[in-house]
């Protein structure tokens, strides 16, 4: 994410500063309050991953020990067994992600085009409208949809988790997919008009590519949302609908660390590949045009 | 920031701008709106003996009343915190001279944005135990005994997890905004002899307020809406309303209570809205 | 874009090959159960695959809901919700719930009598077999196990474990936060700990075992709540049933109540030291089955009673239920005996000896009293 770097200049002031003495040894002193703070916050941050990942090498682990008693991967083979429905909860995590993702798009691109318009009416509304679902405790939400579902027989269906899903994934594909096709603002589009091309030629040759980074952005957040979601899967998929969350959940709360760490590892995984693609897409102009 | 204004043209109908926004509407008005008024309008309603009023709340208040002020609490808390805590972040991503720290930095903060609630809850469950590894490493460091070792999976676990899960997230939105704002302000500024902090709570603050109640609010939600999180890491009493609520419908089918707790919840975050909805009539009617 | 679409392609196929591997045109034997984690790998592991094996063609699909009411109350509303659907065929044959939701589903009309047409009916001798906490479920189910709760303690750190709720009460006096369990919620261990207490201090436990329901007999409840909330300011409070077993390893506590049968399974599998130990204190805890039951409009019914007819075989009970499990056979316990050696039968009874059992094991509250208790131990002493 290159926000501001580029546009950073050093200026002649520091180097002025620290030619004189006791501003020196201020800006030493600030200079390791500034390192101490951030090594701080890189021990919380990776502190707690590595507790995972010492947790899925591990056999036994008593107290008072302060690492692993024994180490060893027989916990991984336990995992992976076939009865154990843990390469079906990945499956099943994977295909609802991707039906969110697909069904999110789909119906958000048509309205983040429109919303990206200044002229619309009530626009102000239409936003604040999308970002109602995250204005709310979803689990309210999430009890009562279960319980509507079980009359259409959409409880514990893969269909019912998507579509509990893709709500939950709505709000932010609306709110970038708006903020994209802004950021491409009407110069290309109108160029294209005079060249006579039909709105929707110009839409489709024009607006989408230029917007399709955001957009591609917005796919990979709802697909990490998706993954992710707990409470909604928990009340309106469970127990015939496993993905991996409820897994962890369940292995979390039975107690055996290994086998919830290795879950969570699993889980971790499109996570940490995503972070390292998403970056390509979220632009600084895309993302100041969130919530505007 | 700018939208797009097309060119009017008579081969456009008026129609459309509808047409595009309806698929999404029907999603949030079948899936979201209806669901929540249900839930609203069902706290009011006492399932077994069939009548409407305030039982519910009443029956909601009398069993989880410290668990209401538990959660009220431990959500301030944390936006709170996350609040100073994205500035801060934020502030020296923008303002920072060193290149290579606030390179780092910016790499580092964003890490938790992209782990998953229920593997943070897993984590910090295993990390902030009394004998997790936080605790070990201080032991190891001799900075503390055995004996002093506490268990912090008590509010300090649920805050210190809240906090780390979205502080990312707040922390990209206000960061974003800084680095869209006009360089040459910051810059003149610099130059007349104002200090960064200075800089930063005079010029960049007031520009950013918006931005900063949007993430704040977005993060209270959030953080009230979680259910994982509390049910892996706070064992007993006082818990989260969210737990509470879970367990009254998967125990009891107790529809009502639950939708009562939610009505709750769902008045705290109306608070933070009437703030967000203030400020932004304040601004002139930007939402 | 290249990497993503790999990416992309890559994904769907991972998910795609999954769904091509499990699904089969084999008949699918539906079990759904309660109560902890082991139970549903009791299926997996060991139950389903015996079945396959004598009965080529049939898959055993095992799905759990949790333990504790909670996940038996998902059992009930599965089956509840296809009644009032008015389907023929519900998509469960088996189902493993507890005593409380037995009880109410027999009475809500959706389960089977079947215990008369299955060979091992004849086992089924327990009081525990005929009654529900109150309510007649006989010909209804065939108990699967029966389990009891006692006091897991740290030798090294306990020196000399209590014998009674009141020397334990002395006990936690003296070291605060050394004893643990884990509430109400989230696991029947502590659950059972409270129904201990309210035996011991809250009068009438015969009555409240047996019946009649009468509200004048929890009179003394409020003061026992009372008692057992200035209790809870000195104990640690615990996730659930697997919560606190992990916590005595970890030595975060030094007591807590557990489930026997999980204590000596985590002890067996290396999560528990091996020098931990049992007592079952005075005036008694609680222990349960469960049962296997068969819903009412069931799809296979005729290999749901074969499966159940395996299930409270002697040789499964022996094999499975008591060595492999360390749980107490739900069936007549002289025919399990025959079928075991004299060592693996006295393992399990190591540190809690049958004449224990016969003085300190007790059954739960009457479905209308335990409901009663849960709801004043929230009100009362949780708040």
């Amino acid at each position: 994410m290159s926000f501001g770097a580029a546009r950073f200049s050093a200026s002649p002031r520091a180097a002025s500063r620290s030619a004189a003495s006791p501003l020196a040894v201020s800006s030493f002193a600030a200079a390791a309050l500034r390192n101490a703070l951030i090594v701080l916050l890189a021990l919380c941050i990776f502190g707690p991953l590595t507790n995972l990942l010492l947790w899925t090498v591990t056999e036994a682990w008593y107290f008072p020990a302060k690492l692993p008693v024994s180490w060893g991967f027989s916990y991984w083979t336990r995992v992976f067994r076939p009865e154990a429905g843990a390469m079906l909860a990945l499956g099943n995590s994977v295909l609802i992600a991707l039906s969110t993702v697909a069904l999110s798009t789909l119906v958000a691109i048509p309205a983040g085009y429109a919303l990206a318009q200044r002229g619309l009416p009530l626009r102000s509304l239409f936003l604040l409208l999308f970002l109602l679902p995250q204005a709310f405790p979803a689990i309210a939400v999430h009890l009562n949809i279960a319980r509507i579902f079980y009359g259409f027989g959409l409880n514990g269906t893969i269909t019912g988790v998507v579509l509990v899903h893709a709500l939950q994934g709505l709000v932010f594909s609306v709110w970038i997919t708006s903020a994209a096709f802004a950021a491409v603002g009407s110069e290309p589009i109108e160029a294209a008009r005079n060249l006579g091309a039909s709105p929707l030629r110009a839409f489709c040759d024009v607006s989408l590519p230029l917007a399709s980074p955001g957009i591609i952005a917005s796919a990979i957040f709802v697909f990490l949302i998706s993954i992710d979601e707990f409470s909604g899967t928990f009340f309106v998929g469970a127990p015939e609908i496993s993905t991996l969350p409820l897994q962890l959940y369940s292995a979390a709360t039975e107690g055996n660390y290994q086998i919830a760490s290795i879950t969570a590892l699993l889980l971790l995984l499109p996570s940490i590949l995503f972070m390292f693609v998403v970056e390509r897409f979220l632009r600084a102009d895309v993302l100041a045009k969130i919530g505007t | 920031m700018t939208t797009i204004t097309l060119p009017a043209s008579p081969r456009r109908p008026d129609w459309l701008p509808a047409l595009l926004l309806l698929p999404a509407l029907l999603v949030v008005a079948t899936l979201f709106v209806y669901p929540l008024a249900c839930s609203l309008l069902y706290a009011f309603r006492d399932e077994k003996l069939g009548v409407w009023g305030w039982g519910n709340f009443l029956r909601a208040w009398d069993l989880y009343a410290r668990d209401i002020y538990f959660t009220f609490g431990v959500v301030l808390l944390s936006t709170a915190l996350i609040g100073v805590l994205a500035i801060a972040i934020a502030g020296y991503l923008t303002l920072g001279e060193n290149r290579r720290a606030v390179a780092v930095l910016r790499w580092l903060y964003r890490w938790p944005l992209f782990i998953p609630v229920v593997v943070a809850g897993q984590m910090m469950r295993t990390f902030l135990a009394k004998n997790g590894l936080m605790n070990n490493a201080l032991m190891a460091l001799d900075l503390i005994e055995p004996l002093q070792a506490i268990s912090f999976l008590d509010w300090r676990g649920l805050v210190f997890t809240f906090v780390w899960k979205q502080l990312p997230f707040a922390t990209l939105l206000l960061a974003g905004a800084m680095a869209a704002l006009d360089r040459s302000m910051i810059e003149a500024a610099r130059n007349l002899g104002a200090g960064r902090l200075r800089v930063l709570w005079q010029i960049l603050m007031p520009q950013l307020r918006p931005t900063l109640l949007v993430s704040l609010i977005l993060s209270f939600v959030a953080i009230l809406s979680v259910l994982s999180v509390p049910m892996m890491i706070n064992a007993g009493s006082p818990t989260m309303i969210t737990v509470d609520m879970a367990w009254r419908v998967a125990s009891y089918s107790d529809y009502g209570v639950a939708n009562a707790l939610g009505f709750i919840s769902c008045a705290m975050c109306g608070l933070a809205a009437w703030f967000y909805l203030r400020q932004g009539l304040r601004e002139g009617g930007r939402p | 874009m290249k990497l993503e679409r790999s990416i992309l392609g890559l994904a769907v196929g991972a998910a795609l090959s999954v769904y091509a591997t499990v699904s089969q045109a084999d008949t699918v034997l539906t079990v759904i159960s309660g109560g902890s984690q082991n139970m549903v790998d009791y299926v997996t592991d060991y139950l389903g695959p015996i079945f396959e094996k004598q009965n080529p063609g049939v898959k055993v699909k095992a799905i759990g809901v949790g333990p504790d009411d909670a996940g038996s109350q998902k059992i009930v509303e599965k089956l509840q919700a296809q009644k009032n659907a008015g389907k023929n065929e519900w998509d469960v044959d088996v189902i493993v719930p507890n005593q409380q939701k037995t009880g109410e589903m027999v009475k809500a009309g959706l389960l089977m009598k079947y215990r008369h047409a299955i060979p091992t009916g004849k086992f089924a001798v327990s009081p525990a077999s005929k009654m529900a906490l109150g309510v007649n479920v006989d010909d209804y189910v065939m108990p699967m196990f029966q389990s009891q709760t006692a006091i897991a303690y740290n030798p090294t750190l306990v020196k000399n474990p209590p014998a009674s709720f009141d020397e334990l009460r002395q006990w936690v006096a003296k070291n605060p936060k050394a004893f643990g369990y884990n509430g109400l919620k989230g696991g029947m261990s502590g659950v059972a700990f409270v129904v201990g207490w309210m035996y011991a201090y809250g009068g009438s436990p015969d009555t409240v075992q047996q019946g009649p329901y009468a509200a004048a007999h929890e009179a003394g409840w409020d003061k026992a709540m009372a008692e057992l909330k200035q209790f809870n300011q000195q104990v640690t409070f615990t996730p659930g049933n697997a919560g606190t077993l992990d916590m005595l390893n970890r030595g975060e506590i030094a007591m807590g109540p557990v489930w026997v049968d999980m204590f000596y399974t985590w002890k067996a599998e290396g999560r528990l030291p091996p020098n931990m130990k049992l007592k079952l204190i005075a005036p008694g805890m609680p222990g349960q089955p469960y049962y296997y039951a068969i819903p009412s409009k069931a799809k296979n019914v005729e290999l749901a009673k074969k499966f159940i007819a395996l299930a409270t075989s002697p040789q499964v009970q022996a094999n499975g239920i008591v060595k492999r499990f360390n749980w107490y056979p739900g069936i007549d316990p002289n025919a399990v005996k025959s079928e075991l050696s004299g060592k693996d039968w006295n393992e399990l009874f190591t540190d809690v000896t049958p004449a224990d059992l016969a003085k300190y094991a007790k059954p739960f509250p009457l479905a209308p009293y335990f409901t009663d208790l849960r709801e004043r131990y929230e009100a009362k002493v949780q708040d």
